[in-house]
């Protein structure tokens, strides 16, 4: 069943050109929701059980996978957005058969990445998802694309190789028999050896959280990228340096993650503060949302790195959340311009013709600024309580990226939709059929778990408790 | 008192896959009086099938002929098919081009043929003299398909090609003789037993000798600095000829640098602290100056380059890790780079390859050709699912756990620069383009047959690698070429 969850979405992206043209976006729409529902059947029933055989015997690298916990609700929230992603690219995208056949192929690397309890595999995955990303880069991309591509793809490399030999060390210096996390947490490797390995894990989780001053490549990403804003929710997903740090480097690294505590701690912060600040002026609003998603990136990489139990938790609920209400926020944007041909904060007036359009950007905003009864609120809180715990000040600071959100979404927002509509321009239609979907899907997934959030963080507090307890003197 | 004659220790068996090879290349000459020059190719990949099948039937009998000079044990087997791989691909390749790149003569599949043979005989050697014959019956057959072409262009690389692989062969063998001065032996085996606590008499001999050696192989497989005629030299010839002389003559350079230093020069010092100088120049001056090349297939002979300085983190570590990431490296990197040259060779216009800013929108041209071409470059590059990615796992993880932590951090700068240079002609070939074509729409079924192979090969082994590294995963093998 874990392998059916993972993978069929990659089988789809390959049979998708076997399936005659008029029939690819039903095609595609049935492997995601069949994806999706895959996952809610293992939520069901508890979540899906660690599944492990030698893949390369010889190398001790293992095929590992479970799908649990936090990884289950990311799985989840990577399933349920890239369906989200496929109605709408298939309504949006011109001849969308391959844009369709990269989404999935995407999903497949981002629930690998999620499931991966063996170190290579997780490599493996990482990368995976890395060339569908180009992909839609390269062929659905805007004229500018070729500086943003080698960028992206620099930045990633640059740090999963440094990773790579990280693991590589992980295994030869702690004597571990397989490369799989099981082992190699039973094997672990002490002293400065640990603070050296871990720089090297920090690097590839760094420019994927992403961390100032690794973040270069996200808003050229996201600006090039196709305007439907498709593209933009799977890069949105396949933001997980969290994820890895949480799951990885938390077991493997504890010491030096406690030793370099206080400067991540600081360079998160500063990401959430200096990205809000940079979002204020930005007259894009694709590359103003990349600027947002920074500055929450910030408060979750404050979450993790503060080794506290709520502000990890809290951090690890933004992150899945927030990929629901960034991601459809992105759609939004595509929305704005196939209406208005325009990506600008200056167009002005749209309330009056696409009145509901206006609305529903507007309540995802909320959610993106954490009013409270919406999911983000959750998080971003439970964050900043925990980082209050271990370092008031950086929580403070960290904590004014909360309302700078609020100015720089508010304003933009204030001299796209309301204000005078200008004289001659087009009369922008309001939402139609699945527009509905794309939008509204996401906005009750984030009321339903902004108000009633016990489901999600009976996913997220056992294993966060667990990892916590097995650091043993963590905070 | 008269010793009893000694009959030499002939076996035929182990020499089979070698003597079918030139078997292969005597009726390439013959027949190419009597028949044309397709019907000869036929003969010709016939004949390298039936070397490879008689290599499979003997893995795992370490049958060694002439008193250890000639050792069929799986390491020679192993890269042996490797190399026979690369051949058929190349002849595959010729196939569908030779006629336009001016070289549809029965002469070229000959002394391909016996260029074939020169590299076996290296996979196969057990002593330095062996290596050397084949050795220089590769090269000698490689300086004449060079200038086969009838060309200013093909002239002037086979020129340089002959000028600088002399100088290599001279070094090399100015090493050997000084080895065998300070050891009194050829074979391996002894040398390395000569060796064993430096127990010999003139150790600066030796030392000088191993020294003038790497240089020597330094310019057969193109290790910074001796890597000056790569790319004039991959880039001038016709682009089938280059297909075989970044793959199969590589890989054979590349055998014969495990026999030497994974074998018998173990355990002399110095030339593996003057190696890694090498591999580290290599790495960074490979893979920077392939990001400032404008022509595809120069791209792809600076590639050749850098590739070495991957390959050759596996040499300075122990045979026991180093050796397999080699052997499986050395396959992986045969699959891509030709499946790479033979696209190129299907839709250049002329030898010289194609601009990489016409690749632009290839994809919605030749959309099987682009897709191959873009796999087999995502694995140069080093992504996964695809094989060169394990190549270079094990290659890292060779070099690291041999305690060159420096190596691999040069090597993880490099690979960066490579993903540049390998992304740009990627992702042009998807970017949409209006011009008209600007390539030759030349696709034919056998040059397809051999995209096809290295698209498969690089996809199954990159998920699942064991296919191929099970076979040479077993570390009893390699501590035969080790002589413990």
């Amino acid at each position: 069943m874990i392998h059916f969850f993972i993978f069929l979405p990659v089988l789809a992206s390959l049979l998708i050109f076997l399936v005659p043209v008029r029939w690819r976006e039903e095609f595609a729409g049935a492997a995601a929701g069949l994806t999706l529902a895959g996952g809610l059947w293992s939520w069901s029933v508890g979540g899906l059980s660690y599944f492990s055989i030698p893949w390369i015997s010889a190398l001790g690298v293992t095929y590992s996978v479970q799908m649990d916990g936090v990884s289950l609700l990311l799985g989840l929230v990577t399933a349920f957005m890239s369906l989200i992603a496929v109605i709408y690219a298939g309504k949006r995208v011109p001849k969308p058969g391959t844009m369709l056949s990269l989404i999935l192929m995407m999903e497949t690397g981002l629930l690998g990445i999620f499931a991966a309890r063996d170190l290579v595999l997780f490599y493996v995955f990482f990368e995976d998802a890395l060339i569908p990303a180009l992909l839609m880069l390269a062929i659905y991309g805007k004229s500018q694309r070729m500086p943003a591509l080698v960028k992206f793809a620099a930045y990633t490399l640059l740090g999963s190789l440094f990773m790579l030999i990280s693991i590589i060390g992980l295994k030869f210096y702690g004597g571990s028999p397989t490369f799989a996390l099981a082992d190699l947490q039973a094997h672990p490797v002490t002293g400065p050896v640990q603070t050296w390995l871990f720089l090297g894990f920090l690097a590839a989780m760094a420019v994927k959280l992403p961390l100032f001053p690794l973040h270069a490549w996200l808003p050229d990403f996201h600006a090039q990228n196709h305007d439907s804003g498709v593209a933009d929710v799977m890069g949105t997903l396949y933001k997980v340096g969290a994820y890895g740090l949480f799951r990885f480097a938390l077991v493997l690294f504890p010491d030096a993650m406690l030793e370099l505590r206080p400067i991540l701690m600081a360079l998160a912060a500063f990401t959430a503060l200096y990205a809000a600040w940079i979002a204020f002026s930005q007259t894009d609003w694709k590359r103003l949302l990349a600027y947002a998603g920074l500055s929450h990136m910030g408060l979750v990489g404050l979450g993790i790195f503060s080794l506290n139990e709520t502000a990890m938790i809290g951090a690890l609920f933004l992150l899945a959340f927030q990929n629901v209400y960034t991601g459809a926020l992105f759609l939004a944007t595509g929305m704005l311009q196939e209406r208005v041909g325009s990506l600008s904060t200056r167009v002005g007036g749209l309330m009056t013709q696409a009145g509901a359009l206006s609305g529903l950007t507007m309540t995802l905003w909320f959610a993106s600024i954490a009013v409270p009864g919406m999911a983000g609120f959750i998080g971003e809180f439970s964050i900043l309580l925990g980082a209050y715990q271990v370092s008031p000040w950086l929580a403070f600071f960290a904590g004014l990226s909360t309302i700078a959100a609020a100015a720089y979404a508010l304003s933009a927002y204030q001299t796209t939709y309301w204000q005078m509509r200008p004289a001659g321009a087009v009369i922008a239609h309001d939402l139609r059929n699945l527009d509905w979907l794309v939008l509204g899907a996401p906005i009750a997934v984030a009321l339903f778990f902004g108000i009633y959030s016990g489901p999600a963080l009976n996913l997220v507090q056992p294993v966060v408790r667990a990892v916590m307890s097995g650091l043993g003197s963590g905070s | 008192m008269n010793p009893a004659l000694v009959f030499p220790d002939v076996s035929l068996a182990p020499m089979l896959p070698i003597l079918i090879c030139l078997l292969g290349a005597i009726a390439a000459t013959l027949l190419g009086f009597y028949v044309p020059r397709r019907t000869v190719t036929l003969v010709s990949l016939v004949a390298l099938i039936l070397s490879g099948a008689s290599m499979v039937t003997l893995w795992d009998q370490g049958l060694s002929a002439f008193a250890g000079s000639l050792q069929a044990d799986n390491v020679a087997l192993a890269i042996g098919l490797v190399i026979l791989l690369g051949s058929v691909m190349t002849l595959l390749v010729s196939l569908g081009s030779a006629s336009r790149a001016r070289l549809a003569f029965p002469e070229f599949d000959a002394m391909l043929m016996y260029a074939v043979t020169g590299t076996l005989l290296i996979a196969f050697s057990g002593d330095l003299i062996t290596m050397l014959i084949g050795l220089e019956v590769m090269s000698l057959s490689g300086y004449v398909i060079v200038t086969l072409q009838d060309s200013r262009r093909a002239e002037e690389a086979g020129m340089k090609y002959f000028l600088l692989g002399a100088v290599g062969s001279a070094t090399l063998i100015y090493g050997i003789a000084l080895i065998y001065g300070a050891t009194g032996t050829f074979n391996d085996l002894a040398i390395r037993e000569a060796t064993a606590g430096l127990a010999v008499q003139n150790v600066g001999l030796l030392v000088v000798g191993s020294l003038l050696a790497l240089c020597g192989f330094g310019f057969k497989v193109a290790l910074a600095p001796f890597h000056q005629w790569t790319p004039d030299v991959y880039g001038g010839a016709p682009t089938s000829v280059s297909l075989f002389l970044s793959t199969v003559v590589k890989v054979a350079a590349f055998a014969g640098m495990l026999r030497v230093f994974g074998g018998a020069l173990q355990n002399v010092p110095a030339w593996a602290g003057v190696m890694q100088v090498l591999v580290i120049a290599t790495l960074l001056i490979g893979n920077f100056a392939a990001l400032f090349q404008t022509n595809f297939k120069r791209l792809l002979a600076y590639s050749a380059v850098a590739h070495t300085g991957f390959l050759a983190l596996t040499l300075v570590a122990n045979p026991v890790n180093g050796g397999p990431a080699l052997v499986y490296y050395l396959l992986v990197y045969t699959l891509m780079t030709a499946g790479a040259l033979a696209v190129v060779s299907a839709l250049q216009r002329d030898e010289s390859g194609f601009s990489i800013e016409d690749m632009r929108g290839l994809f919605y041209r030749h959309p099987g050709y682009a897709v191959a071409l873009a796999v087999c470059l995502g694995s140069l590059a080093g992504l996964p699912p695809f094989a060169g990615f394990m190549g270079k796992f094990l290659a890292f993880k060779a070099a690291f756990e041999a305690g060159y932590v420096g190596m691999t951090i040069f090597a993880v700068i490099g690979s960066v620069a490579a993903l540049v240079y390998y992304l740009r002609p990627a992702m042009l070939m998807f970017m949409p383009d209006r011009t008209p074509a600007r390539e030759f729409s030349g696709e034919r079924a056998p040059t397809t047959l051999a995209v096809a192979m290295a698209v498969v090969g690089v996809t199954v082994l990159g998920i699942l690698p064991n296919l191929a590294y099970g076979w040479v995963a077993n570390p009893a093998i390699w501590t035969v070429l080790a002589g413990r």
